[in-house]
């Protein structure tokens, strides 16, 4: 009996995932209230940033965008550009994240 | 003079608390594991301090090399209408009219976003409403 409730015992340990997954939701383009206000786009490059085209920094996204809201509500859109990964578009968001502002669209 | 060395003999190992402990793992693997859907490949998906827990069937896999896949099927347009049929099944048992069951995006955090950019408005165009992006702790 022992030897089948180690069966068991393995059998869990090595067919299960560990920890419920955590995620970001994102928000469909094209769904939801539309987009009022300033342009806000972010472009994403693997080393830099830039708000509507001006390079900034990461503190200095924050407060350019910061500048162009009404409310924390507005969207944000993100582009990411010359094969920026994943994890830095992530990151990015994050940082928006935050800072507070709620609603990130990811466009291309 | 002779010493004649005591017999010594370990004691059996009881094997009782053995049963027990092994028991008492059996019983917590089972609690708090869910048996994982095997992946169609490898994918780690990108770090973010998050706190939401994702919740969902429909896992839809995007690898380091932009290749999308849900459950065996590979590809992005045969994936995405498998996805789309196994929504449309889920909408007649259940009702879609207020929000569609999540997406579950498990991308790898090496693939280029853009490929992610490109799939969230057909995911949109798909009938789907909410899309999470299954992120790891650090």
């Amino acid at each position: 009996m022992i030897d089948v409730v180690f069966l068991l015992l393995v059998f869990f340990m090595l067919a299960s995932r560990f920890g419920a997954d955590m995620h970001i939701p994102m928000q469909i383009s094209g769904a939801g209230t539309g987009y009022s206000g300033p342009p806000r786009l972010v472009d994403v490059r693997p080393e830099t940033l830039s708000v509507n085209g001006i390079s900034v920094s990461e503190d200095g996204m924050i407060t350019a965008l910061k500048g162009l809201i009404d409310t924390a509500d507005d969207i944000v859109i993100i582009r990411p550009r010359e094969a920026a990964s994943l994890q830095r578009v992530v990151t990015v968001m994050g940082l928006l994240g935050d800072a507070g502002f709620s609603r990130v669209v990811l466009v291309k | 003079m002779q010493f004649i060395d005591p017999e010594r003999r370990t004691p059996p190992e009881s094997i009782v608390p053995m049963i027990n402990v092994v028991f008492l793992l059996l019983i917590f693997f089972l609690m708090t594991a869910q048996i994982a859907p095997p992946e169609p490949f490898p994918v780690a998906p990108p770090s973010a301090v998050s706190d939401s827990q994702a919740d969902g069937d429909l896992i839809l896999y995007v690898n380091a090399d932009g290749l999308i896949a849900f459950q065996d099927i590979e590809g992005e347009d045969t994936a995405l209408l498998t996805l789309q049929h196994a929504l449309d099944r889920h909408c007649k048992v259940e009702s879609c009219a207020s929000a569609t069951p999540p997406v579950l995006l498990r991308a790898d955090g090496d693939v280029s976003a853009e490929t992610i950019a490109a799939l969230l408005p057909k995911l949109g165009s798909a009938g789907f409403t909410a899309v999470q992006l299954i992120t790891a702790l650090d």
